[in-house]
């Protein structure tokens, strides 16, 4: 099983451990992990979709083909990498492939055949690799700990064109997280986006801590959850790094630790969770000390 | 034409990508569910589309709500009308910035000159055992091919001034 790992922008730049823990944890459940080379933003909804959809999916073929070139699909962790990439490939297949291909990518020897897909990483682990593979992978485990999933808002909607999963009853992280053996409670505002993308946290920083306030009391009164589990580099980092912002503010008086789920993947298969799992604001070494002591 | 208003606007949203915007019949579920609700200043696809339908140029062009988005994609996945939403508040941004150059995001320029938004040479991946970074940004051969086919974009030949060889 080979995938392109699509590494986007913020993984590298600010969460490489990240993209350690999905290399070492992909790669421990039997997947070969392939580098695009050449490969470039993909390009983010505030950036070129932002002022030309034509320029914009020139360079999303400018990545799918790199990709193709190696002979696999890509994989993904970012939220809006994914959706980005997702839609962009599906505009391209349903009419402008061609013109993208000749008024573009043939300029400098590229072309993309519309064959390499873009699978997130949920996806891929969930309906690609299987529980029962994973499950056979874990050292450790979340048994006796409460964990609440963050779903990738760009993974489910708008879910015809990006869907692998129910878009208004998920299931696909539960059964992730169960894998590792953890219990996942439901609360009231399961499904409530971490608010981190686009441009709402810029132009009204009040609204934009009320509105995670919201899920995060949610949370821990309903639930008061051992952490906080993701999928997409910017509800890590926002739901992260915000908690400290709020704590200062005096808007909340707790800390929920907040990890990529392939970083809870990779400690339960026994990474060194100083590797995998090493940048963080809100600290977790509770968290991980809890997980290395349930040997299976 | 009524003054001030331009029934030309609807052919201009719509051929930026907004193609399904006169599906909307303005129920409102688009907002129902967004994230910017909280804000003094919310995210309001409906209300956009009727700036939009009136054909109220000014007006279009000071709103700075399709730039607060969070992408979430809730109003294009319960538009009971499929008018999508979200492709609709794409093509406002794409507008505004060919009515007004200071829309336009400046992230273009870093993107062309480094091929990301964020510096992804970050010395802590060899420190965690990453292998070298392959992208553009770690790619002279590829970064000159990459600049060279936005080159050819209408962007690049409009906004020259942002884009930068260095």
């Amino acid at each position: 099983m080979r995938f392109c790992l699509f590494l986007g922008c913020n993984m590298p730049a600010i969460r490489p451990d990240v993209e350690l823990a999905i290399r070492l944890s992909l790669q421990s459940l039997g997947v070969e992990i392939l580098d695009i080379d050449g490969a470039a933003c993909c390009p983010a909804y505030g950036t070129f979709p932002s002022v030309d959809e034509e320029a914009s999916l020139a360079i999303s073929a400018w990545n799918l083909a790199n990709a193709e070139k190696k002979g696999a699909d890509i994989v993904v962790q970012c939220g809006s990498c994914y959706s980005v990439l997702k839609i962009g490939r599906y505009k391209l297949i349903h009419g402008k492939l061609e013109e993208i291909n000749k008024k573009y990518l043939s300029k400098v020897g590229l072309r993309y055949e519309g064959k390499t897909d873009v699978r997130h990483v949920l996806d891929v682990l969930h309906n690609v690799i299987g529980i029962g593979k994973i499950k056979s992978s874990l050292k450790y485990s979340l048994k006796g700990m409460k964990v609440l999933f963050q779903y990738p808002c760009h993974v489910l909607r708008p879910s015809k064109k990006v869907g692998f999963d129910d878009p208004e009853n998920p299931v696909v992280f539960r059964n992730l997280l169960e894998a590792l053996g953890a219990e996942v409670p439901r609360y009231s505002r399961e499904m409530q986006c971490c608010g981190g993308a686009g441009g709402f946290a810029k132009h009204d920083k009040n609204a934009n801590l009320e509105f995670l306030k919201k899920k995060l009391d949610a949370m821990k009164d309903e639930v008061d959850p051992d952490c906080i589990a993701v999928s997409c580099i910017t509800c890590l980092m926002h739901m992260d790094n915000v908690q400290a912002e709020m704590r200062k503010l005096g808007m909340i008086d707790y800390q929920i630790p907040v990890f990529d789920f392939n970083q809870l993947l990779a400690i339960c298969q026994g990474h060194d969770p100083n590797k995998v799992a090493k940048i963080a604001t809100t600290p977790r070494d509770a968290v991980i000390r809890k997980i290395v002591g349930n040997k299976i | 034409m009524i003054e001030g208003r331009d029934p030309e606007l609807i052919k201009e949203i719509i051929e930026l990508g907004g193609h399904d915007l006169l599906k909307c019949y303005q129920c409102g579920t688009c907002i129902a569910d967004c994230p910017t609700g909280l804000s003094e200043t919310p995210l309001s696809a409906k209300r956009l589309i009727h700036i939009i339908k009136l054909g109220l140029r000014e007006k279009l062009l000071e709103e700075e709500t399709p730039w607060v988005c969070v992408t979430c994609g809730g109003c294009e996945e319960r538009c009971p009308r499929e008018a999508e939403p979200f492709e609709i508040v794409l093509a406002v941004r794409r507008w505004q910035c060919k009515e007004d150059d200071t829309y336009v995001p400046l992230v273009l320029g870093e993107i062309f000159s480094h091929g990301h938004t964020q510096n992804v040479l970050n010395p802590i991946r060899k420190e965690l055992g990453l292998p070298e970074i392959r992208t553009v940004a770690n790619n002279e051969e590829a970064l000159r091919k990459f600049r060279e086919m936005i080159k050819e974009t209408n962007v690049y030949k409009k906004y020259s001034y942002i884009f930068r060889e260095e």
